[in-house]
């Protein structure tokens, strides 16, 4: 007896875990992914608490319009199958109308099905071959109609770095061809810009040296740095993020490469240079958001919204959480849209993303890039801004060295 | 369903037919019978969260059922059944995308391709076991990995593939509710397949092989024949279900198919049961359904005013993945013959209810 009465209740327990009411309240459900456990979890979680924070402070603060955002955070830990069951859930219990995702894996996953469900998706991953919404490129494998993210994609970025760098050699007066090299693991997300970045580079007159494959995770990479060294790559393009750059960094330190490294979105901020230590020097990286630190009218609100899990205010955000934030609030004033335009559903939630041009969010300005989305190019933002990171014995500075606009070509869209 | 493993006494078997039979008694059959007329119903009745978990049951369940005729009933080992998994995902969207052959023909020939390459990577198998056959298995895992972020023409690379969904007559099975009636089929087919495979001629030799190869070799039967069979067949249940899932999600990507995706299949047929086919249902079963079931708990705890704060929120993620941990340890430590033993004795004790012995 005693063993049906637990078999029984463990069973209640379960039925009562996987089942959720349903509140009858003026709202409207987002979901948000996170990856606050997994592999990507180093910026994961600072990006994760940027969407959170934002999404408490517009329900603090009248929700969309009167509208209160009802919102569910799953830390799927970057496992594709638990994204694909909570967005099941989301879509067929909530009514979910936008998700704000994270990585590669979950964004990928769910292209066709958000495609077909009308679920705009707010993503942090920034392949390329999302901002072909109707597959008017030949490259495009899948069109993305229903993905939207903030920023300029991993390609795009990568171009600006690789232009940015064409720039620096003729000013130092470097002789011959400078040699680039792509450096990262053979994965989706550091081979995303991969293709793309070389062709460019070797149109700007780079000598691309075969890519160095450097592993997601930390271990001790001095077989690589000196593959570099002896290759002489002026130009490194760093694909990884979180330990694996940190290993790189250090090594390379070691061997001694004398390398310009320029890293993706997600390989530069104030952490890693401060675990990095001496090894960063001149370490290149573009950003979409100003700094924390940066005085900019925008950065009032931001700090406000940090507020919500930091009521101290005293925590010192990284820019990946800035970038958090701003994809909220693209979202929120597309949902705003939505709700003078027809009401607050998938559908009219993209068509709000077409509304404006050369849009900030309300209260962001200095601190988001001007987007413009339209309905056959969601590369939102075509702008890249290069800073420049520097340890100096533990006094970490960070200093923007140049601001780079990049044409919006056809060949270039979802490549 | 039908086993190979030693009877109790008292169970006697007087013909071919009783000793061949699918299902042990009528009873059973029955009960399975309208538990899958239940099932067919079950679109009508239970939302697209629930439709969700049972496909991950149904493409997850097929794999696991493969890797257990290779590890359960063969006793060799694999590292890389989620490398396989993979490669048949990516060669039923190669084959649809590139050469035009409708979905429906594509997941089984998706299954022959990947019995091919498991083939190749099993024979190692007829030379060397244990261990060191565990480490040869984890280079496939490695090799097709790396394959896969390299192969543009095959994966689309970085890229990864898109996949049709499937469609017969004109009809496209690209929602849930209608893609539940594949997985169910697919799922129920292969199982019967598999349970008639080891009341064949090959299954037999596979237990023989596993309990004790010397013997079976003076037996007569081949060694390196049946070990290489059974990764064939482990890998061709591998493919179909790799296949499955890509035309469910109509998107491949490389990055899914890591190791722990094989440490996961390795986990669901410990825990349900080696050598068992209900078994490695079960173990499908409890795996998809445990994280889901504490991210319920997590949610539960969310919904109470003093849980929704990011602190409790974010610890409780790492509660959720710890406990996974805890479940399966606990497993192995109490239940280390894996639930369908544990579903045997719940049986028996009701079977001899109230007089066991």
């Amino acid at each position: 007896m005693q063993h049906i009465a637990k078999l029984s209740s463990l069973f209640v327990c379960c039925a009562l875990g996987m089942s959720t009411q349903v509140l009858a309240k003026d709202t409207v459900f987002v979901g948000h992914l996170a990856d606050m456990s997994g592999p990507t979890a180093f910026v994961g979680k600072n990006y994760a608490d940027g969407v959170r924070d934002s999404l408490a402070y517009i329900n603090a603060n009248g929700g969309i319009k009167g509208t209160t955002l009802e919102y569910e955070t799953i830390d799927y830990a970057y496992k594709v199958p638990q994204a694909i069951a909570s967005y099941k859930k989301w879509h067929s219990r909530k009514k979910m109308v936008a998700m704000q995702g994270w990585g590669t894996a979950d964004t990928e996953a769910l292209i066709s099905f958000v495609a077909k469900d009308k679920v705009p998706v707010f993503s942090a991953s920034y392949s390329g071959h999302l901002t072909d919404p109707t597959g008017k490129n030949p490259h495009t494998k899948k069109p993305a109609p229903y993905n939207f993210f903030y920023g300029a994609s991993y390609s795009d970025a990568c171009r600006g770095l690789v232009q940015w760098a064409a720039q620096d050699w003729q000013d130092k007066a470097g002789k011959g061809k400078p040699k680039f090299t792509h450096i990262g693991a053979n994965h989706p997300f550091p081979n995303a810009p991969k293709e793309a970045c070389a062709e460019y580079a070797t149109e700007l007159g780079f000598d691309v040296q075969p890519a160095v494959v450097v592993s997601m995770k930390p271990g001790d990479f001095k077989a690589q740095c000196l593959s570099l060294k002896s290759s002489g790559s002026n130009y490194g393009y760093i694909g990884n993020l979180g330990g694996s750059v940190l290993s790189l960094v250090k090594s390379c330190n070691t061997v001694g490469t004398d390398i310009q490294f320029m890293s993706n979105i997600w390989g530069g901020d104030k952490k890693i240079f401060s675990a990095a230590g001496e090894g960063i020097k001149d370490y290149v990286f573009p950003t979409m958001t100003p700094f924390w630190t940066d005085d900019v009218p925008g950065m009032k609100l931001v700090r406000e919204i940090s507020k919500q899990s930091d009521e101290s205010g005293t925590e010192e955000r990284v820019h990946h959480y800035i970038r958090g934030v701003c994809s909220t609030f693209f979202m929120k004033e597309a949902m705003e849209w939505a709700k003078d335009n027809g009401g607050i559903t998938g559908e009219n939630i993209k068509k709000g993303m077409y509304a404006h041009k050369n849009w900030v969010p309300k209260g962001l300005d200095g601190v988001c890039l001007a987007a413009n989305w339209t309905d056959e190019d969601h590369r939102g933002i075509n702008q890249v801004n290069i800073y420049k990171g520097n340890y100096n014995g533990g006094d970490i500075t960070v200093e923007k060295v140049s601001q780079v606009t990049l044409d919006r070509r056809d060949d270039w869209l979802g490549y | 369903m039908s086993s190979l493993t030693m009877r109790p006494c008292g169970d006697f078997r007087t013909s071919y037919k009783q000793d061949n039979t699918i299902f042990e008694t009528s009873t059973i059959r029955n009960i399975a019978i309208i538990a899958i007329a239940l099932l067919c119903a079950a679109p009508y009745l239970v939302d697209a969260y629930y439709l969700t978990l049972f496909i991950q049951i149904s493409y997850l369940g097929i794999a696991a059922l493969g890797l257990n005729i290779l590890v359960g009933y063969t006793g060799q080992i694999s590292l890389g059944h989620g490398a396989f998994f993979g490669f048949g995902a990516f060669a039923s969207a190669w084959m649809n995308v590139s050469f035009g052959i409708p979905v429906v023909f594509c997941i089984p020939l998706a299954g022959f391709l990947t019995m091919g390459v498991g083939m190749v990577f099993g024979l190692p198998a007829s030379r060397i076991k244990g261990l060191y056959l565990a480490i040869a298995t984890l280079a496939a895992q490695f090799i097709l990995e790396d394959f896969f972020a390299r192969a543009d023409w095959f994966s689309g690379g970085s890229a990864g593939s898109s996949a049709d969904p499937i469609s017969l007559f004109g009809f496209a099975f690209d929602t849930d509710e209608s893609f539940f009636y594949v997985a169910l089929f697919a799922l129920v087919f292969m199982y019967i397949w598999g349970c008639n495979l080891m009341r064949s001629r090959e299954g037999r030799a596979f237990i023989a092989v596993r309990d004790h190869y010397l013997s079976a070799e003076i037996m007569g039967i081949k060694l390196n024949k049946y070990r290489l069979l059974s990764f064939g067949v482990s890998s061709f249940y591998a493919g179909i279900g790799g296949a499955l899932y890509a035309h469910y999600l109509g998107y491949v990507s490389a990055e899914g198919f890591t190791l722990f995706m094989s440490i996961q299949f390795l986990a669901m047929i410990i825990i349900g049961g080696l050598g068992s086919v209900k078994g490695t249902l079960m173990g499908v079963v409890f795996m998809v359904f445990l994280p889901e079931v504490l991210e319920g708990g997590v949610g539960l705890m969310k919904m109470t005013e003093w849980g929704n704060i990011p602190m409790v929120v974010d610890g409780l993620a790492y509660i959720k993945e710890m406990a996974i941990g805890l479940v399966i340890i606990l497993f192995l430590i109490f239940e280390p013959e894996g639930m369908a033993h544990r579903w045997a004795q719940i049986k028996n004790y009701w079977k001899f209810y109230p007089f066991s012995y």
